[in-house]
């Protein structure tokens, strides 16, 4: 076997590499140190002690009922400890940045040490609770490109700290990308809004949100709680009215039992809208996204506030996201994948992946490009895949209708009953109106695809960003000549799957493989 | 908006190099590993046949031809199955990408642009050893291919093919 030589260093431009490699070159203007120290905010203590306190605070009928001295005892030295380790956390912990690191060292008895080369930091992001908005701290977590979540948590810092840290990180003097002489500096622009969404927006949000369901499980667990609290014989009293009424109802006439019945209904979901209207407001309520020089900030939240920066050249994919109720109004949702804080499985109630949370179709397109460097110019068009995927879908939906067909005759056997395939018809139109939505554009910088009908969903992926492309066939596919590309980035953990494009005739799939693989690999990857 | 015309790719008209096809030594050691598998499954199947509970039952004669016509099959599909499979395996390197395909009823093609290695291990287990082969192991940043293994490599050639791409890709070091 024989492999080519390595070639020569290549000439290939490399936009800023030199961002972040070096320590930083000092900045007369705004004189930033070339060390960085700093520590928590003394508050970290009194945190520590709370904390440590809700673990102890059951302990403490035991101490004071415990007939033994072995309680009392046990309850002096787990109180002693959480003091102990409180303090120990404050007083050890400390970070810096030294030459392009961000170093953190923690504990007393073990020393632990850990250093983030600043180019891999991802985003810091920074949480608020009310008592946290109380006295002025946060909770800051510095995320990088391990995809095994948190980095570092820096909690608390002051609100004040946490600014100088952030503008340490994202705000160090970067040289022009388009500029060659190195010399130009550019300065830190102002926050420029992209958009802030208002009350009108959210409430929108909360009303087509997929969430009614988890929003019912909220009210039950609400239920729940009010249990505890409620008498029993109250509650037996509640019951024992309703089920006499019922019975009454019921006795008397079945129409107003059914009315009953539909009532009933509408109140679980009306009230399900309103908890679901209220999460999101809870959850969005003044969320703001705003462009600052080069990254991208949100800040949203009613009682806790979150806030993060994301540097719009981290964006691995954006996922124009429709779900069925919002489409059907006109709405979207702009989703991102970062290779930051990939946490597969987890379920996301912190909108930390959301970069807007509900917009119309036509802003979010006209956003888009400002989300992502150097998407403006790009030229493509959109290309359909092969018309075999209506044959295809179609004779699976026949089948499910057949089978369905087939057990519902062995049920009842009546003509009737072969409803299922009267179905058939409406499964090929949805097909038909499905193709027609399914695609893709290539172009220079980025790759575009999109999918759905009902429901659907739009990737953008920047080339540069691609990490593999992948071919499949199933025996099917090689039967039609057809092939399914899908492409994977770092950290796909929010964007339903990555971007995937079904159905291709093969030769397009290769050439398409090919040429995405080609244009990714000439261009190095930055984190 | 959507045009129907084949689109012409740049890379798609420049020559590609063919794939290499992985070390056919593989296929033996894939066989022996198969025969070592199997003989522990069909013995312990031959043990269970004997447990008293269901010796009681006495020993049929089908039984014993159940357990021999199912390890003939077995065998005759490994067999057939390894060579399939070592043809469906292969690799090509061209400055700037590795593309490896596999498998046989879902065949798959990766591409790997090589810039986008991260680091690139040798895995050599104890047969692999034996039939003087090792895997190429490659890692990405990505998520579901985070890493792809190319198995049946020489050994030295495993080498060399590692020194090669990390010479080209790994100029972006972590």
């Amino acid at each position: 076997m024989q492999f080519e030589e390595p070639p020569a260093l290549e000439s290939e431009p490399q936009p800023a590499l030199a961002d972040f490699v070096e320590a930083p070159p000092p900045n007369p203007q705004r004189n930033i140190p070339q060390i960085f120290e700093g520590r928590l905010h003394p508050l970290t203590i009194v945190f520590g002690l709370v904390k440590g306190a809700r673990v102890l605070l059951p302990i403490i009928p035991l101490f004071f009922f415990g007939k033994g001295r072995g309680a009392a005892v046990a309850f002096s030295v787990a109180a002693v400890a959480t003091i102990v380790s409180a303090l120990a956390r404050y007083f050890s912990f400390r970070y810096r940045i030294e030459r392009g690191e961000l170093i953190i060292e923690s504990g007393i008895i073990e020393r632990r040490h850990r250093s983030i080369p600043i180019e891999r930091v991802q985003e810091i992001r920074v949480e608020q609770g009310v008592v946290h908005r109380l006295l002025g701290v946060v909770d800051a977590t510095v995320e990088t490109g391990g995809g095994g979540g948190a980095e570092a948590t820096l909690s608390v810092l002051s609100r004040a700290e946490y600014e100088r840290l952030r503008q340490f990180v994202f705000e160090r003097p970067r040289v022009a990308a388009n500029d060659t002489t190195g010399a130009e500096v550019v300065a830190a622009p102002e926050d420029e809004i992209i958009r802030r969404l208002g009350l009108r927006d959210l409430v929108v949000a909360g009303l087509t949100s997929n969430h009614w369901l988890s929003a019912v499980a909220l009210a039950g667990a609400l239920w729940n709680f009010a249990d505890d609290i409620i008498p029993d014989t109250y509650y037996l009293r509640a019951t024992n009215y309703l089920v006499r009424n019922a019975k009454l109802l019921a006795v008397r006439d079945v129409e107003t039992a059914v009315i009953g019945a539909l009532l009933g209904l509408l109140a679980v979901l009306l009230i399900g809208m309103v908890f679901s209207v209220a999460g999101t407001v809870l959850l969005f309520h003044g969320f703001t996204l705003s462009q600052r020089g080069d990254y991208l900030r949100r800040r949203y939240g009613l009682l806790t506030r979150r806030a993060s920066n994301l540097p719009r050249r981290r964006i691995q994919v954006l996922e124009i996201e429709e779900k069925l109720v919002r489409r059907l109004f006109g709405f979207a949702t702009l989703r991102a994948d970062t290779s930051g804080g990939a946490r597969e499985g987890e379920d996301d109630n912190e909108g930390r992946d959301v970069l807007l949370p509900i917009a119309r179709r036509e802003e979010i397109d006209r956003l888009a490009p400002s989300l992502l460097p150097d998407f403006a110019g790009e030229q493509s068009e959109w290309r359909r895949v092969s018309r075999l995927a209506i044959r295809r879908g179609v004779l699976k939906g026949a089948l499910v209708c057949l089978a369905a067909a087939v057990a519902s005759v062995a049920l009842q056997r009546t003509a009737v009953a072969l409803w299922p395939l009267a179905v058939v018809p409406l499964v090929w139109w949805m097909n038909v109106k499905s193709y027609h939505h399914l695609g893709y554009a290539l172009g220079p910088r980025y790759l575009q695809t999109r999918r759905g009908w009902l429901g659907r969903s739009t990737h953008i992926v920047p080339i540069h960003k691609i990490q593999a492309v992948e071919l499949h066939q199933t025996p099917f596919d090689r039967r039609l000549g057809l092939a399914r590309l899908s492409i994977d980035t770092a950290g796909q953990a929010y964007t339903s799957g990555g971007p995937q494009i079904s159905n291709l005739p093969i030769d397009e799939a290769r050439a398409i493989a090919r040429t995405l693989a080609q244009q990714a690999a000439k261009i190095r990857y930055k984190w | 908006m959507e045009a129907e015309s084949p689109i012409q790719f740049p890379s798609a008209t420049e020559p590609i190099p063919a794939f290499r096809p992985i070390d056919p030594r593989v296929v033996p050691m894939w066989r022996l590993v198969d025969v070592i598998g199997n003989a522990v499954i069909f013995a312990a199947l031959l043990v269970v046949l004997f447990i008293p509970k269901v010796a009681k039952f006495g020993h049929r004669p089908w039984m014993f031809a159940c357990w021999g016509s199912l390890l003939v099959a077995t065998v005759l599909f490994d067999l057939w199955w390894r060579g399939r499979d070592y043809r469906a395996w292969g690799f090509r390197l061209d400055e700037r990408v590795l593309e490896i395909r596999s498998g046989v009823l879902f065949q798959r093609m990766r591409l790997l642009p090589l810039s986008r290695l991260q680091h690139v291990d040798i895995r050599s287990g104890p047969f692999e050893r034996r039939f003087g082969l090792a895997s190429l192991v490659l890692h990405t940043a990505g998520t579901h291919a985070a890493s792809i293994a190319i198995p049946g490599l020489d050994a030295n050639e495993a080498v060399r093919l590692r020194d090669h791409l990390v010479a080209i890709g790994g100029d972006d070091a972590v």
